[in-house]
């Protein structure tokens, strides 16, 4: 293209980027400012956080024409931008946000850009609820209006050592393995310090690089030195490449475990019939018995998301959208959107919706009894929720067939 | 041989330096950090344009100082506390970072050196990434698990500004070292190093010596460099600090504003990041792309960057390897 | 012992699809004289072709590795004519680097916006079986992915040794100048080259795309492995970076299973710093002799 195409194009671009925003319409609105990586090597997750917010302002906006607080409709607004899951980025593009006087921040997926960036809007006096970030470091350092969704990444595997502890025969040893990055690091360190607290032994704790190629080596290891059950903290496709090697090497464990893969439908096209009987966890399922205000039952929840989005549902989207749901609530029970109110509101939270019961702990992380995950079980080709017993929909079935009987 | 400083550049440096500090009064917090980034990338590319513009080795794994310095200096205020609070705490940490980028350096300089051209690159490249594999790995260096740095921002004064007036005090070192060696027997062994290392070598030219020196020193500040970024994170794992963009970004500069020249990385900076982090700042997905785009057009076109495009220097000749 | 042999017999096999995944690396290298920094987005590339051969059509990626060669080589041919060649003419060697990669950015960017950013894998329909001799077991997706490497590397050697391209390709690697007094259009020569290396990389990535997870962000990944295949056997040979392939693979197994998994990146790239000290030519050096 020749110089003066070029410039012509440019200039375009140039206008067209440094226009003004258009006025906002009469209508009032409640902004959500936030980022969240929709590139990147936190993308695939973040992107499934994202259309969790979208669902729950579509439903609001559209089903229930905006929420009414305070004696005033208001309709919902979000303004997020992608951080490209840099942490610098995501600080710089908050902080402009914050000068533009948005009060109220949705959380970017991951410990690494949700701590720099709820460290400013917690300076600037604003309110984080996210639904990302799980490590310690946010929540242990002192704020007041953070907020999380999830237990802290050391409370996380309680309600999985209570299963082990029920099963019978009761689990004694597992072995661990995971990947060497801030999430799938924090939930092993989790994983391992619950299972030492209840007396089960670990074998052995194996880190695995951030890209994961070949498991055969590990898996002799398993091999040779074989636990009640083998835990996985890795990421969606090291889960798939695991069970695929396990399977092949004739690896056989009384039980699979892995936090991460198991909940997509990836997952059980791949594996076929050899998923039964692998366990995971989820902190919400379309056929959890939850209902309530707002969206209805889980059930509900997902139907109105199939309706609407392509991206395959899964709890990162029920996560996003309960904390939009609890900023809702708690202006509701405020009866305003004062900062100060709301956030008090938050703390005091105490109900129930389409993702379960609803309450923070004083240090803002997600009550770790009530919002902690569920495990789950493929079984017969469904994921079944198989504890804690109270929202259970089957037993678990323990010890698993060898591969070779489930293909 | 020294010339005396053009009466011109010093008011002008003087009324440069005079708008940095008085900037954030009329700025918003957002364009302060856009401009406390600017300096850091600045710095960076300046750091690394004297030993890949000056002498003409092009290290492909400078974000290896970087993080060696962010880390260093977190484990060593974890371990032993800043001393102090406030900016007062940043001082050893941060020393420590420099020191240790810096020794590393040293350590592998003697060999790493004796490559040339693409090989060095690469080697550079393979150690950034051995850097980055072992934080993250070894358990002990908490790469994975991330490593935190206290806030250092003095009390009543927004962080932003803070860092954007330390990078600006950062940037302007490096320039001064970088003009002062310019001007000094340092700088014309580089030169010569570059043009024709072997004959500076027959000449009597203490090549090694040299090279060395300039290795070392591009890493200390980087790794000082490094150390002040981890503390504007506050939190951060390996690949917070460990980021092959840096390694790359660097180049970059000094490619499009004048490679070789003092002034070319800042320029390089400003113009490539007014481009991102401004103009394109929606279009994230495809920044990749343009500046890639970006990269391939100026050495296609400007094989030697603006500063020598716009022909105030000697047309730089490409350099052959082992010389035809 | 059988744990010895069962790593050695991994690393074997591994190395295989590492020989096939640098060849093309080491052919632009020896031939040309660049380094290529685009050729692991060229193997991802093919990874995702394959792909979507494979979920759309159901062609299985071993079968599909002839229509991806052909349209990776459509494109690299274009691709060398085209920008490599006005870069190499116009500035230095380590500026043909910096070029390479810039367009590996642009490509790795395309990439990604177009299929996304997850983690993708293909599982073929003999994904679970695996094949025993005495104790030591071998999954069929690697036998099969060594297998189709070591029909490519070989069909590759015979083509340089035996056909008149192959002679005109290593005329044209020993002595340029010379070559293109006997007539040969060297700068079609380089453009079919490179038009073959990037085929070559495709072929790989197909195959790769079987036997491990990838993503556009892998592609770092595969462009230093050449590097450091290229490094460890030697320059512009398909029997320099057999050797090397396998060298790294072994390595790769026994650093994996007897120092730790999370390892094994840091021992390559250690391994690639230390044969860069010591003999950068590699084992079994250039395979034209000194020509530039």
């Amino acid at each position: 293209m020749d110089r003066r195409t070029l410039l012509k194009t440019g200039a375009a671009a140039g206008a067209l980027l440094a226009a003004p925003r258009l006025a906002r319409a009469e209508a009032k609105t409640i902004t959500f400012g936030g980022s969240v990586p929709m590139t990147g090597k936190a993308a695939e997750t973040g992107l499934n956080v994202l259309r969790g917010y979208e669902t729950a302002v579509k439903f609001v906006n559209e089903e229930m024409g905006g929420v009414e607080i305070g004696g005033e409709t208001y309709a919902l607004e979000l303004q997020l931008f992608d951080d490209a899951s840099d942490p610098t980025r995501a600080a710089t593009l908050i902080q402009r946000q914050v000068d533009e006087g948005i009060g109220f921040f949705l959380g970017s997926f991951g410990s690494a850009i949700v701590l720099p960036t709820c460290s400013i809007t917690e300076a600037a006096g604003r309110i984080m609820v996210q639904a990302g970030g799980g490590s310690d470091l946010i929540f242990t350092q002192g704020r007041r209006r953070v907020f999380g969704v999830f237990p802290r990444a050391s409370r996380q595997f309680v309600s999985s050592v209570n299963m082990f502890e029920a099963l019978e025969p009761p689990v004694k040893t597992v072995s661990i393995i995971h990947t060497n990055d801030p999430f799938s690091q924090f939930q092993a360190d989790g994983a391992r310090q619950s299972c030492a607290a209840a007396g089960i032994e670990v074998l052995d704790f194996i880190a695995l690089p951030a890209e994961v190629s070949d498991v055969s080596n590990v898996l002799s290891t398993i091999r040779a030195n074989t636990p009640d059950v083998l835990i996985c903290t890795t990421h969606d496709q090291t889960s798939i490449l695991i069970a695929r090697q396990m399977i092949s090497s004739r690896t056989n464990v009384p039980m699979l475990y892995q936090t991460l893969g198991p909940q997509t439908e990836a997952y059980r096209k791949t594996l076929g019939g050899y998923a039964d009987g692998v366990v995971t966890q989820t902190y919400w399922d379309e056929e959890a018995p939850f209902s309530g205000d707002w969206f209805g039952s889980a059930g509900d929840f997902a139907a109105y998301y199939r309706a609407h989005f392509d991206r395959e549902l899964a709890y990162h989207m029920a996560s996003g959208a309960v904390c939009i749901v609890s900023y809702l609530q708690a202006a509701r029970n405020a009866g305003s959107l004062e900062l100060d109110a709301v956030r008090d509101a938050l703390a005091a939270l105490d109900f129930r919706c389409f993702y379960g019961p609803v309450r923070f702990t004083e240090d803002g992380d997600g009550d770790a009894a009530l919002m902690g995950p569920k495990l789950m079980q493929h079984q017969d080709g469904e994921l079944k929720i198989v504890s804690p017993p109270e929202s259970a929909a089957a037993e678990p079935i323990h010890p698993a067939p060898p591969w070779r009987e489930r293909a | 041989m020294t010339r005396p400083a053009h009466p011109l550049a010093v008011f002008a440096a003087l009324v440069a330096a005079v708008a940095v500090a008085l900037a954030p009064e009329a700025l918003g917090p957002f364009h302060i950090r856009v401009l406390q980034f600017f300096f850091f990338s600045a710095a960076l590319a300046t750091a690394w344009n004297l030993l890949g513009g000056y002498a003409g080795y092009w290290s492909f794994g400078h974000m290896a100082f970087i993080g060696i310095g962010a880390f260093a200096a977190a484990h060593y205020a974890m371990a032993f506390g800043g001393g102090g609070a406030g900016p007062a705490s940043m001082i050893a940490p941060v020393a420590v970072g420099a020191l240790s980028a810096g020794g590393v350096a040293l350590v592998i300089a003697y060999p790493l050196l004796r490559l040339r051209g693409i090989y060095f690159a690469i080697a550079m490249l393979g150690v950034s990434q051995i850097a980055a594999e072992l934080t993250n790995n070894v358990g002990a260096l908490k790469g994975g698990i991330g490593v935190f740095l206290p806030s250092p921002t003095p009390a009543g004064m927004p962080p932003e500004r803070f860092f954007y007036y330390l990078f600006a005090v950062l940037l302007g070192l490096c320039l001064l070292i970088a003009w002062a060696i310019r001007r000094t027997r340092f700088g014309y062994a580089l030169l010569a190093i570059r043009e024709d290392e072997d004959t500076a070598m027959m000449l009597g030219v203490a090549t090694e010596r040299w090279k060395i020196a300039a290795f070392v020193l591009s890493a200390t500040l980087t790794g000082t460099a490094g150390a002040i970024y981890g503390y504007s994170l506050g939190y951060f794992t390996t690949y917070s600090v460990f980021r092959l963009d840096f390694s790359l970004n660097m180049i970059v500069f000094c490619l499009i504003g004048g490679i070789g020249t003092l002034w070319g990385p800042t320029i390089g900076a400003a113009l490539l990041l007014f481009l991102t982090q401004v103009l394109l700042s929606r279009f994230l997905d495809v920044h990749l792309m343009i500046t890639g785009a970006l990269v391939v057009a100026t050495v296609l076109l400007m094989p030697g960057g603006i500063l020598r495009a716009v022909g105030e220097l000697p047309r730089l000749r490409p350099k052959r390897e082992g010389g035809t | 012992m059988d744990l010895f042999l069962q790593t050695a017999l991994n690393g074997l096999v591994l190395g295989g699809i590492f020989s096939l995944a640098a060849v093309g690396f080491s052919l632009i290298f020896g031939v040309i004289g660049i380094v290529n920094l685009t050729h692991g987005v060229f193997v991802v590339a093919g990874a995702y072709l394959a792909l979507v051969l494979h979920d759309s059509f159901g062609i299985d990626p071993l079968i599909g590795v002839l229509p991806i060669g052909a349209v990776l080589f459509a494109v690299g041919y274009a691709y060398q004519r085209t920008i490599i060649h006005w870069a190499v003419s116009r500035a230095s060697v380590e500026a043909s680097l910096v070029v390479t990669f810039g367009m590996a950015m642009v490509f790795r960017n395309l990439l990604q916006l177009w299929f996304g950013p997850d983690v993708q894998a293909i599982t073929p329909s003999y994904g679970f079986q695996s094949v025993a001799i005495g104790e030591i077991r071998i999954d069929v997706v690697r036998l099969a992915a060594l297998g189709a490497s070591m029909v490519i590397l070989l069909a590759l050697a015979l083509m340089l040794a035996r056909t008149h391209f192959g002679r005109a390709m290593r005329a044209v690697a020993q002595q340029p100048l010379a070559a293109s007094l006997c007539g040969l259009d060297v700068r079609r020569i380089f453009g079919l080259t490179f038009g073959m290396s990037a085929a070559l990389a495709g072929a790989s990535g197909a195959i790769i795309g079987i036997v491990q997870p990838f993503s556009a962000a892998t592609e770092v990944a595969w462009t230093l492995n050449a590097f450091v295949v290229v490094v460890l056997g030697g320059i512009g040979s398909p029997a320099g970076a057999l050797i090397g392939g396998l060298l790294l693979g072994l390595i790769n197994a026994f650093t994996a299973q007897y120092v730790g998994p999370a390892l094994t990146q840091a021992m390559m790239f250690l391994v690639l710093v230390g044969m860069l000290l010591l003999r950068p030519q590699g084992i079994l050096g250039a395979a034209y002799g000194e020509t530039r």
